[in-house]
């Protein structure tokens, strides 16, 4: 009786022990497993894949996309992801590499093809001209927040799908067919936009971090300096206080932050008569801004808003 | 007048005549012009499509010109930066400290300059180094590599490195969240688990991480005397180990991490006693992090412990006897803003060759974050000792230490 009980406690443990392998493994083995390293990127893999792919963003949303902390979370995340897609150009240096250590899954590594660097077709703005630590926190490749300018949203696109057919080609059709009902979509709001966003034309801002110089080319908007002393490097009182003489020189009507601190961007505001705004710079940011489209919208808009209302 | 009366009805009847012969003339014309109008048109439609689409073929050219633009640019900048990308990524950690350590007196204190290099050997490996100098001479600290291309979730690394035993003893000093080692971490590993040997590192296929991690090195702990690390030895005098390390995210917020290890000697050689013993060193480490995703930036709490109990023979007067001893730390550490963090470091530490001998610390710190790469810290401690202790070991201490990396920072993971 004893061994006979013995026998039932084994195949319970077996049949549970193979029901998790089975779980863990082959159920997700039917689609494309797919992680972004930011959830715009996730987005629009989302629309381009539909069900063919399972995909998931590490960062959040409300996140500082510099800096999101290296969780161990991450690491099965990794592990068994067929592509990993990254907005590049370094943004991702200080939390990506480190995790790609352990993650033991060398189909992701840099080089392999399922290590997709969404900026290879981007004409990035701002690289610097001169790489050193003494300018601050710099990308010796450039300006890296390319995903805010929408015409950018459709190339990032192009490269998704290209990388999708490339892993799956037996799926290439309808990647093909839902990037061009994705392009169309996307080339409706461009349109809606531009016209939307006339009046931002010529509007003076000051970001917070260099963020919205793909944006601000696209509509026209003219930054005037930052709130930071040098890309990540806090303000100090001199740089406040020049900065608050330039923009009122100059008439800025914008102080943009994100994810950072409000203290300074409310500080140069109440010193400048401008508007201190945060708006997402990635999708999910802010609880209307889910989806690419809806970001961009919601950014255009609530400027807009805020211009209208000074 | 006669040939003006006769002349009106022929007039009006040639006319109407005219007009009835010229009728289906101008309806014949009228036509015609239709059909000039329409071919017109017609045309116009076709060029305009031919405009279409050489909008669109222009639209493309374009399209695909700025790509080329922009996988020229990428490739010049590939080219540009061939020559680093061809050498290992290069660090330099300068970390120097002003102490005043009770009635000992004080210095300057270059603890490290600590060169950092890292880079891809192969598609089927990476290797790193760190090469320290400091105030007692040059030390290669780690230098080792590891794969990136096993089968089965499995990493293998050889080398001199810091063995995977617990959590902070795996830490260079200058990563450290206080100034130095816990006293606990010095006394029952030998400062950091440094070791020469192989580990294997296996990743379990589990939605949360779990990873088991074996070893086998000459000797653990970097100040460890006890074993020397070049004379040639038998298996028994190996240290094996073994790890189990995991993460939870309790929220998105709110994190914990849990490690347990076992480091083995089957023989440790004990000078005038033959039968020599073993030597078992076990460490639980525990972290819970807050790290509010919204403002990870600006806010923040980590609270790490561990705790280690090591057996061991020791040579005392008569005989050799197995010493058992207990210790560990416990610190909490509180970010205020992006630059500024404090908190406080209890560490209860044993001597391990006589366990009643003990040193307990209680060190308050402050750290300025000045930027990523640059970093003052002030820490003051207060050591209680129960037994005459060393005079730098005793009573307050006062640190001032400034750290700053040059380059990159190549520590990887293990610091996060």
């Amino acid at each position: 009786m004893k061994i006979l009980s013995r026998n039932t406690n084994w195949k319970i443990f077996l049949s549970l022990f193979f029901s998790f392998w089975l779980q863990t493994g082959l159920v997700f083995a039917q689609k494309i497993r797919v992680i972004t390293t930011i959830p715009d990127l996730a987005d629009i893999t989302k629309q381009i894949g539909k069900d063919l792919v399972d995909v998931e963003s590490l960062a959040k949303g409300v996140e500082f996309m510099h800096a999101v902390p290296i969780k161990p979370s991450f690491v099965p995340k990794l592990n068994r992801a067929d592509l990993l897609l990254l907005i590049g150009l370094d943004l991702e240096i200080s939390w990506l590499p480190a995790l790609l250590e352990v993650a033991s899954n060398s189909r992701i590594l840099p080089g392999q093809p399922g290590y997709i660097d969404c900026s290879v077709r981007i004409n990035v703005l701002e690289p610097p001209t001169r790489i050193d630590r003494s300018e601050g926190d710099i990308h010796p490749k450039g300006n890296p927040h390319y995903n805010l300018d929408p015409v950018n949203g459709k190339v990032i696109a192009e490269t998704i799908a290209a990388a999708l057919s490339r892993n799956s080609p037996q799926y290439q059709e309808t990647f093909q067919k839902n990037l061009k009902a994705y392009l169309a979509e996307l080339d409706r709001w461009i349109s809606r936009w531009q016209e939307m966003a006339a009046p931002l034309k010529g509007i003076k801002f000051v970001p917070y971090h260099l963020e919205w110089s793909y944006f601000a080319k696209r509509y026209g908007l003219e930054q005037v300096g930052t709130v930071e002393v040098k890309p990540g490097i806090e303000p100090t009182p001199n740089h406040l206080v020049g900065l608050v003489q330039k923009m009122q020189q100059e008439k800025a009507q914008l102080v943009i932050y994100g994810p950072q601190s409000d203290r300074f961007p409310r500080q140069l505001a109440s010193q400048t008569g401008a508007k201190a705004l945060k708006l997402p710079d990635m999708v999910g940011g802010e609880p209307e801004a889910d989806t690419y489209i809806k970001m961009i919208d919601y950014n255009i808009k609530t400027m807009l808003a805020t211009v209208k209302g000074s | 007048m006669a040939l003006t009366t006769l002349r009106t009805p022929i007039l009006g009847a040639s006319v109407l005549v005219s007009f009835l012969l010229l009728f289906p003339v101008l309806g014949l014309a009228q036509s015609s012009e239709l059909e000039s109008l329409r071919a017109t048109v017609k045309g116009m439609e076709q060029q305009m499509q031919k405009a279409l689409e050489r909008i669109d073929q222009l639209e493309k050219e374009k399209a695909t010109t700025s790509a080329r633009v922009g996988q020229v640019e990428k490739s010049v900048q590939g080219v540009q930066s061939a020559p680093s990308l061809f050498n290992p990524a290069i660090g330099m950690v300068i970390d120097t400290t002003a102490e005043h350590r009770g009635k000992a007196g004080g210095n300057f204190n270059l603890r490290a300059a600590e060169l950092g290099l890292s880079a891809s050997v192969d598609p089927y490996a990476r290797g790193y180094a760190f090469i320290n100098g400091n105030n007692e001479g040059v030390e290669v600290e780690e230098a080792a590599a590891f794969t990136t291309a096993l089968p089965w979730n499995l990493t293998a690394k050889g080398g001199r490195f810091f063995g995977d035993f617990g959590r902070l003893p795996k830490y260079h000093q200058d990563a450290l969240p206080f100034v130095n080692f816990p006293l606990s971490i010095d006394r029952m590993i030998g400062g950091e688990s440094q070791a020469d040997g192989a580990e294997l590192y296996y990743l379990f296929p589990t939605p949360f991480f779990l990873r088991a991690t074996i070893g086998g090195y000459n000797k653990l702990g970097a100040e460890n005397e006890r074993i020397d690390n070049t004379k040639l030895r038998s298996e028994s005098q190996f240290t094996y180990l073994g790890r189990l390390q995991s993460y939870f995210d309790l929220t998105d917020n709110h994190s914990v991490e849990i490690g347990s290890s076992l480091a083995y000697t089957p023989s440790v050689r004990i000078p005038g006693d033959a039968s020599g013993g073993n030597r078992t060193l076990a460490g639980i480490d525990l972290t819970y992090r807050y790290q509010p995703l919204g403002s990870t930036l600006y806010q923040g709490l980590t609270w790490g412990s561990e705790f280690y109990a090591n057996s061991e023979r020791f040579p005392t007067d008569d005989v050799a006897k197995r010493q058992r001893s207990f210790g560990g730390y416990s610190y909490a550490e509180l970010k205020l803003n992006k630059n500024w963090s404090t908190g406080f470091l209890v560490d209860y530490a044993p001597i391990i060759e006589n366990p009643r001998q003990r040193t307990i610390g209680y060190s308050p710190f402050l750290t300025w974050q000045i930027s990523e790469f640059n970093r003052v810290r002030f820490q003051y401690s207060y050591l209680n000792n129960n037994f005459r202790a060393d005079k730098a070991e005793n009573g307050n201490q006062f640190f001032l230490q400034w750290t700053t990396v040059m380059g990159v920072d190549t520590h990887g993971f293990r610091v996060r």
